[in-house]
């Protein structure tokens, strides 16, 4: 810090040459807490007229002007929302929703996992149904046989096994 | 006019105005009063509104107006300048905290014990931001009798701050 600047703006000031921004670079200066010993008689000087800038009136003397006049303060009502069960229930609903969805991307997860395995076993598979789905065509009436290729693959392999 | 709201164009004055009066007044309670007075010719003269260049300069000369009024009826006058020096602490305290509190209090002392022009003007330049011009129309002085009187209202503080 330049404390010679600050000398010479005190001194401007006590002579009534500073303008407005340079009383309140002085007044800055002089809100710190280490002030060099040789200004802190200054200090006091402007604490003072921060103090007494932060003198103010009361809500009391703001209402009771309102109410000469005729302007009323504003009454805060605190309106009371009506809330329904639905409503009420929602952070349920949503913390559900939440633990769907991770269980979701968690059992997906998982599959991707076992995706290799799945694959390997595939082609096995396959062969094995087809093989059924011929012996049971083969061994079945031609109505039956037509039936059963109508069912839904779900039944087709619960009927296979 | 008529749709001038009290509010948001007087009742914003009345901290500045307070501060003014309780300059002069030297006391809180009479401070109010002269503010409510004060507001309310203000907002009584509502009307006339369109004819004030200033609405801000003229509550703050009704105000000190007031506050003038209100100290030379009371037949009481703001302590002399002996009476200040006189009241000075004269043992110096051990404790710093307490000293510097001391100081503090006698600095505002200080302040209060100038005539009431330089400590209206100190005010409305050093708490309230004023600009020369500004505080030489609010007062009805020249800006040269406004930048005397600072000078004084200065010199004897920084005399008195050094001495102490």
């Amino acid at each position: 810090m330049d404390y010679k600047y600050i000398e010479q703006l005190l001194e401007r000031y006590w002579e009534c040459q500073t303008t407005l921004e340079e009383e309140a670079i002085l007044r800055n200066f002089f809100r710190q807490e280490d002030v060099p010993a040789s200004f802190l008689p200054y200090r006091q000087l402007f604490i003072e007229e921060d103090e007494i800038a932060r003198e103010h009136l009361s809500k009391d003397f703001t209402d009771r002007m309102l109410r000469l006049v005729g302007e009323e303060a504003p009454i805060q009502v605190c309106k009371a929302r009506r809330l329904t069960v639905v409503r009420r229930l929602r952070p349920f609903y949503r913390a559900a929703g939440l633990i769907a969805i991770l269980l979701t991307i968690g059992n997906a997860a998982h599959q991707s996992f076992t995706h290799e395995d799945a694959e390997a076993t595939m082609p096995i598979a396959e062969n094995a149904t087809a093989d059924s789905l011929q012996q049971i065509t083969i061994g079945q009436p031609e109505q039956q046989s037509a039936s059963l290729t109508a069912q839904p693959l779900d039944t087709l392999d619960a009927f296979a096994r | 006019m008529e749709n001038v709201s009290f509010r948001t164009t007087v009742l914003p004055l009345s901290d500045k105005l307070f501060r003014l009066a309780l300059r002069i007044t030297m006391n809180r309670a009479e401070a109010e009063d002269v503010v409510q007075d004060t507001l309310l010719k203000v907002w009584e003269h509502r009307s006339e509104w369109e004819q004030i260049d200033n609405l801000e300069a003229f509550a703050i000369a009704t105000c000190r107006n007031r506050a003038i009024d209100l100290v030379k009826r009371t037949g009481r006058n703001t302590k002399s300048l002996e009476e200040i020096e006189n009241s000075q602490p004269s043992t110096i305290n051990s404790q710093a905290s307490l000293e510097a509190r001391e100081q503090l209090s006698l600095v505002r002392r200080l302040m209060d014990g100038l005539p009431e022009l330089q400590r209206t003007i100190m005010l409305l330049r050093d708490i309230e931001g004023k600009t020369y011009q500004e505080i030489a129309e609010l007062l009805g002085i020249s800006e040269t009798q406004v930048k005397v009187y600072l000078h004084r209202a200065r010199t004897k503080i920084k005399e008195w701050i050094t001495n102490i």
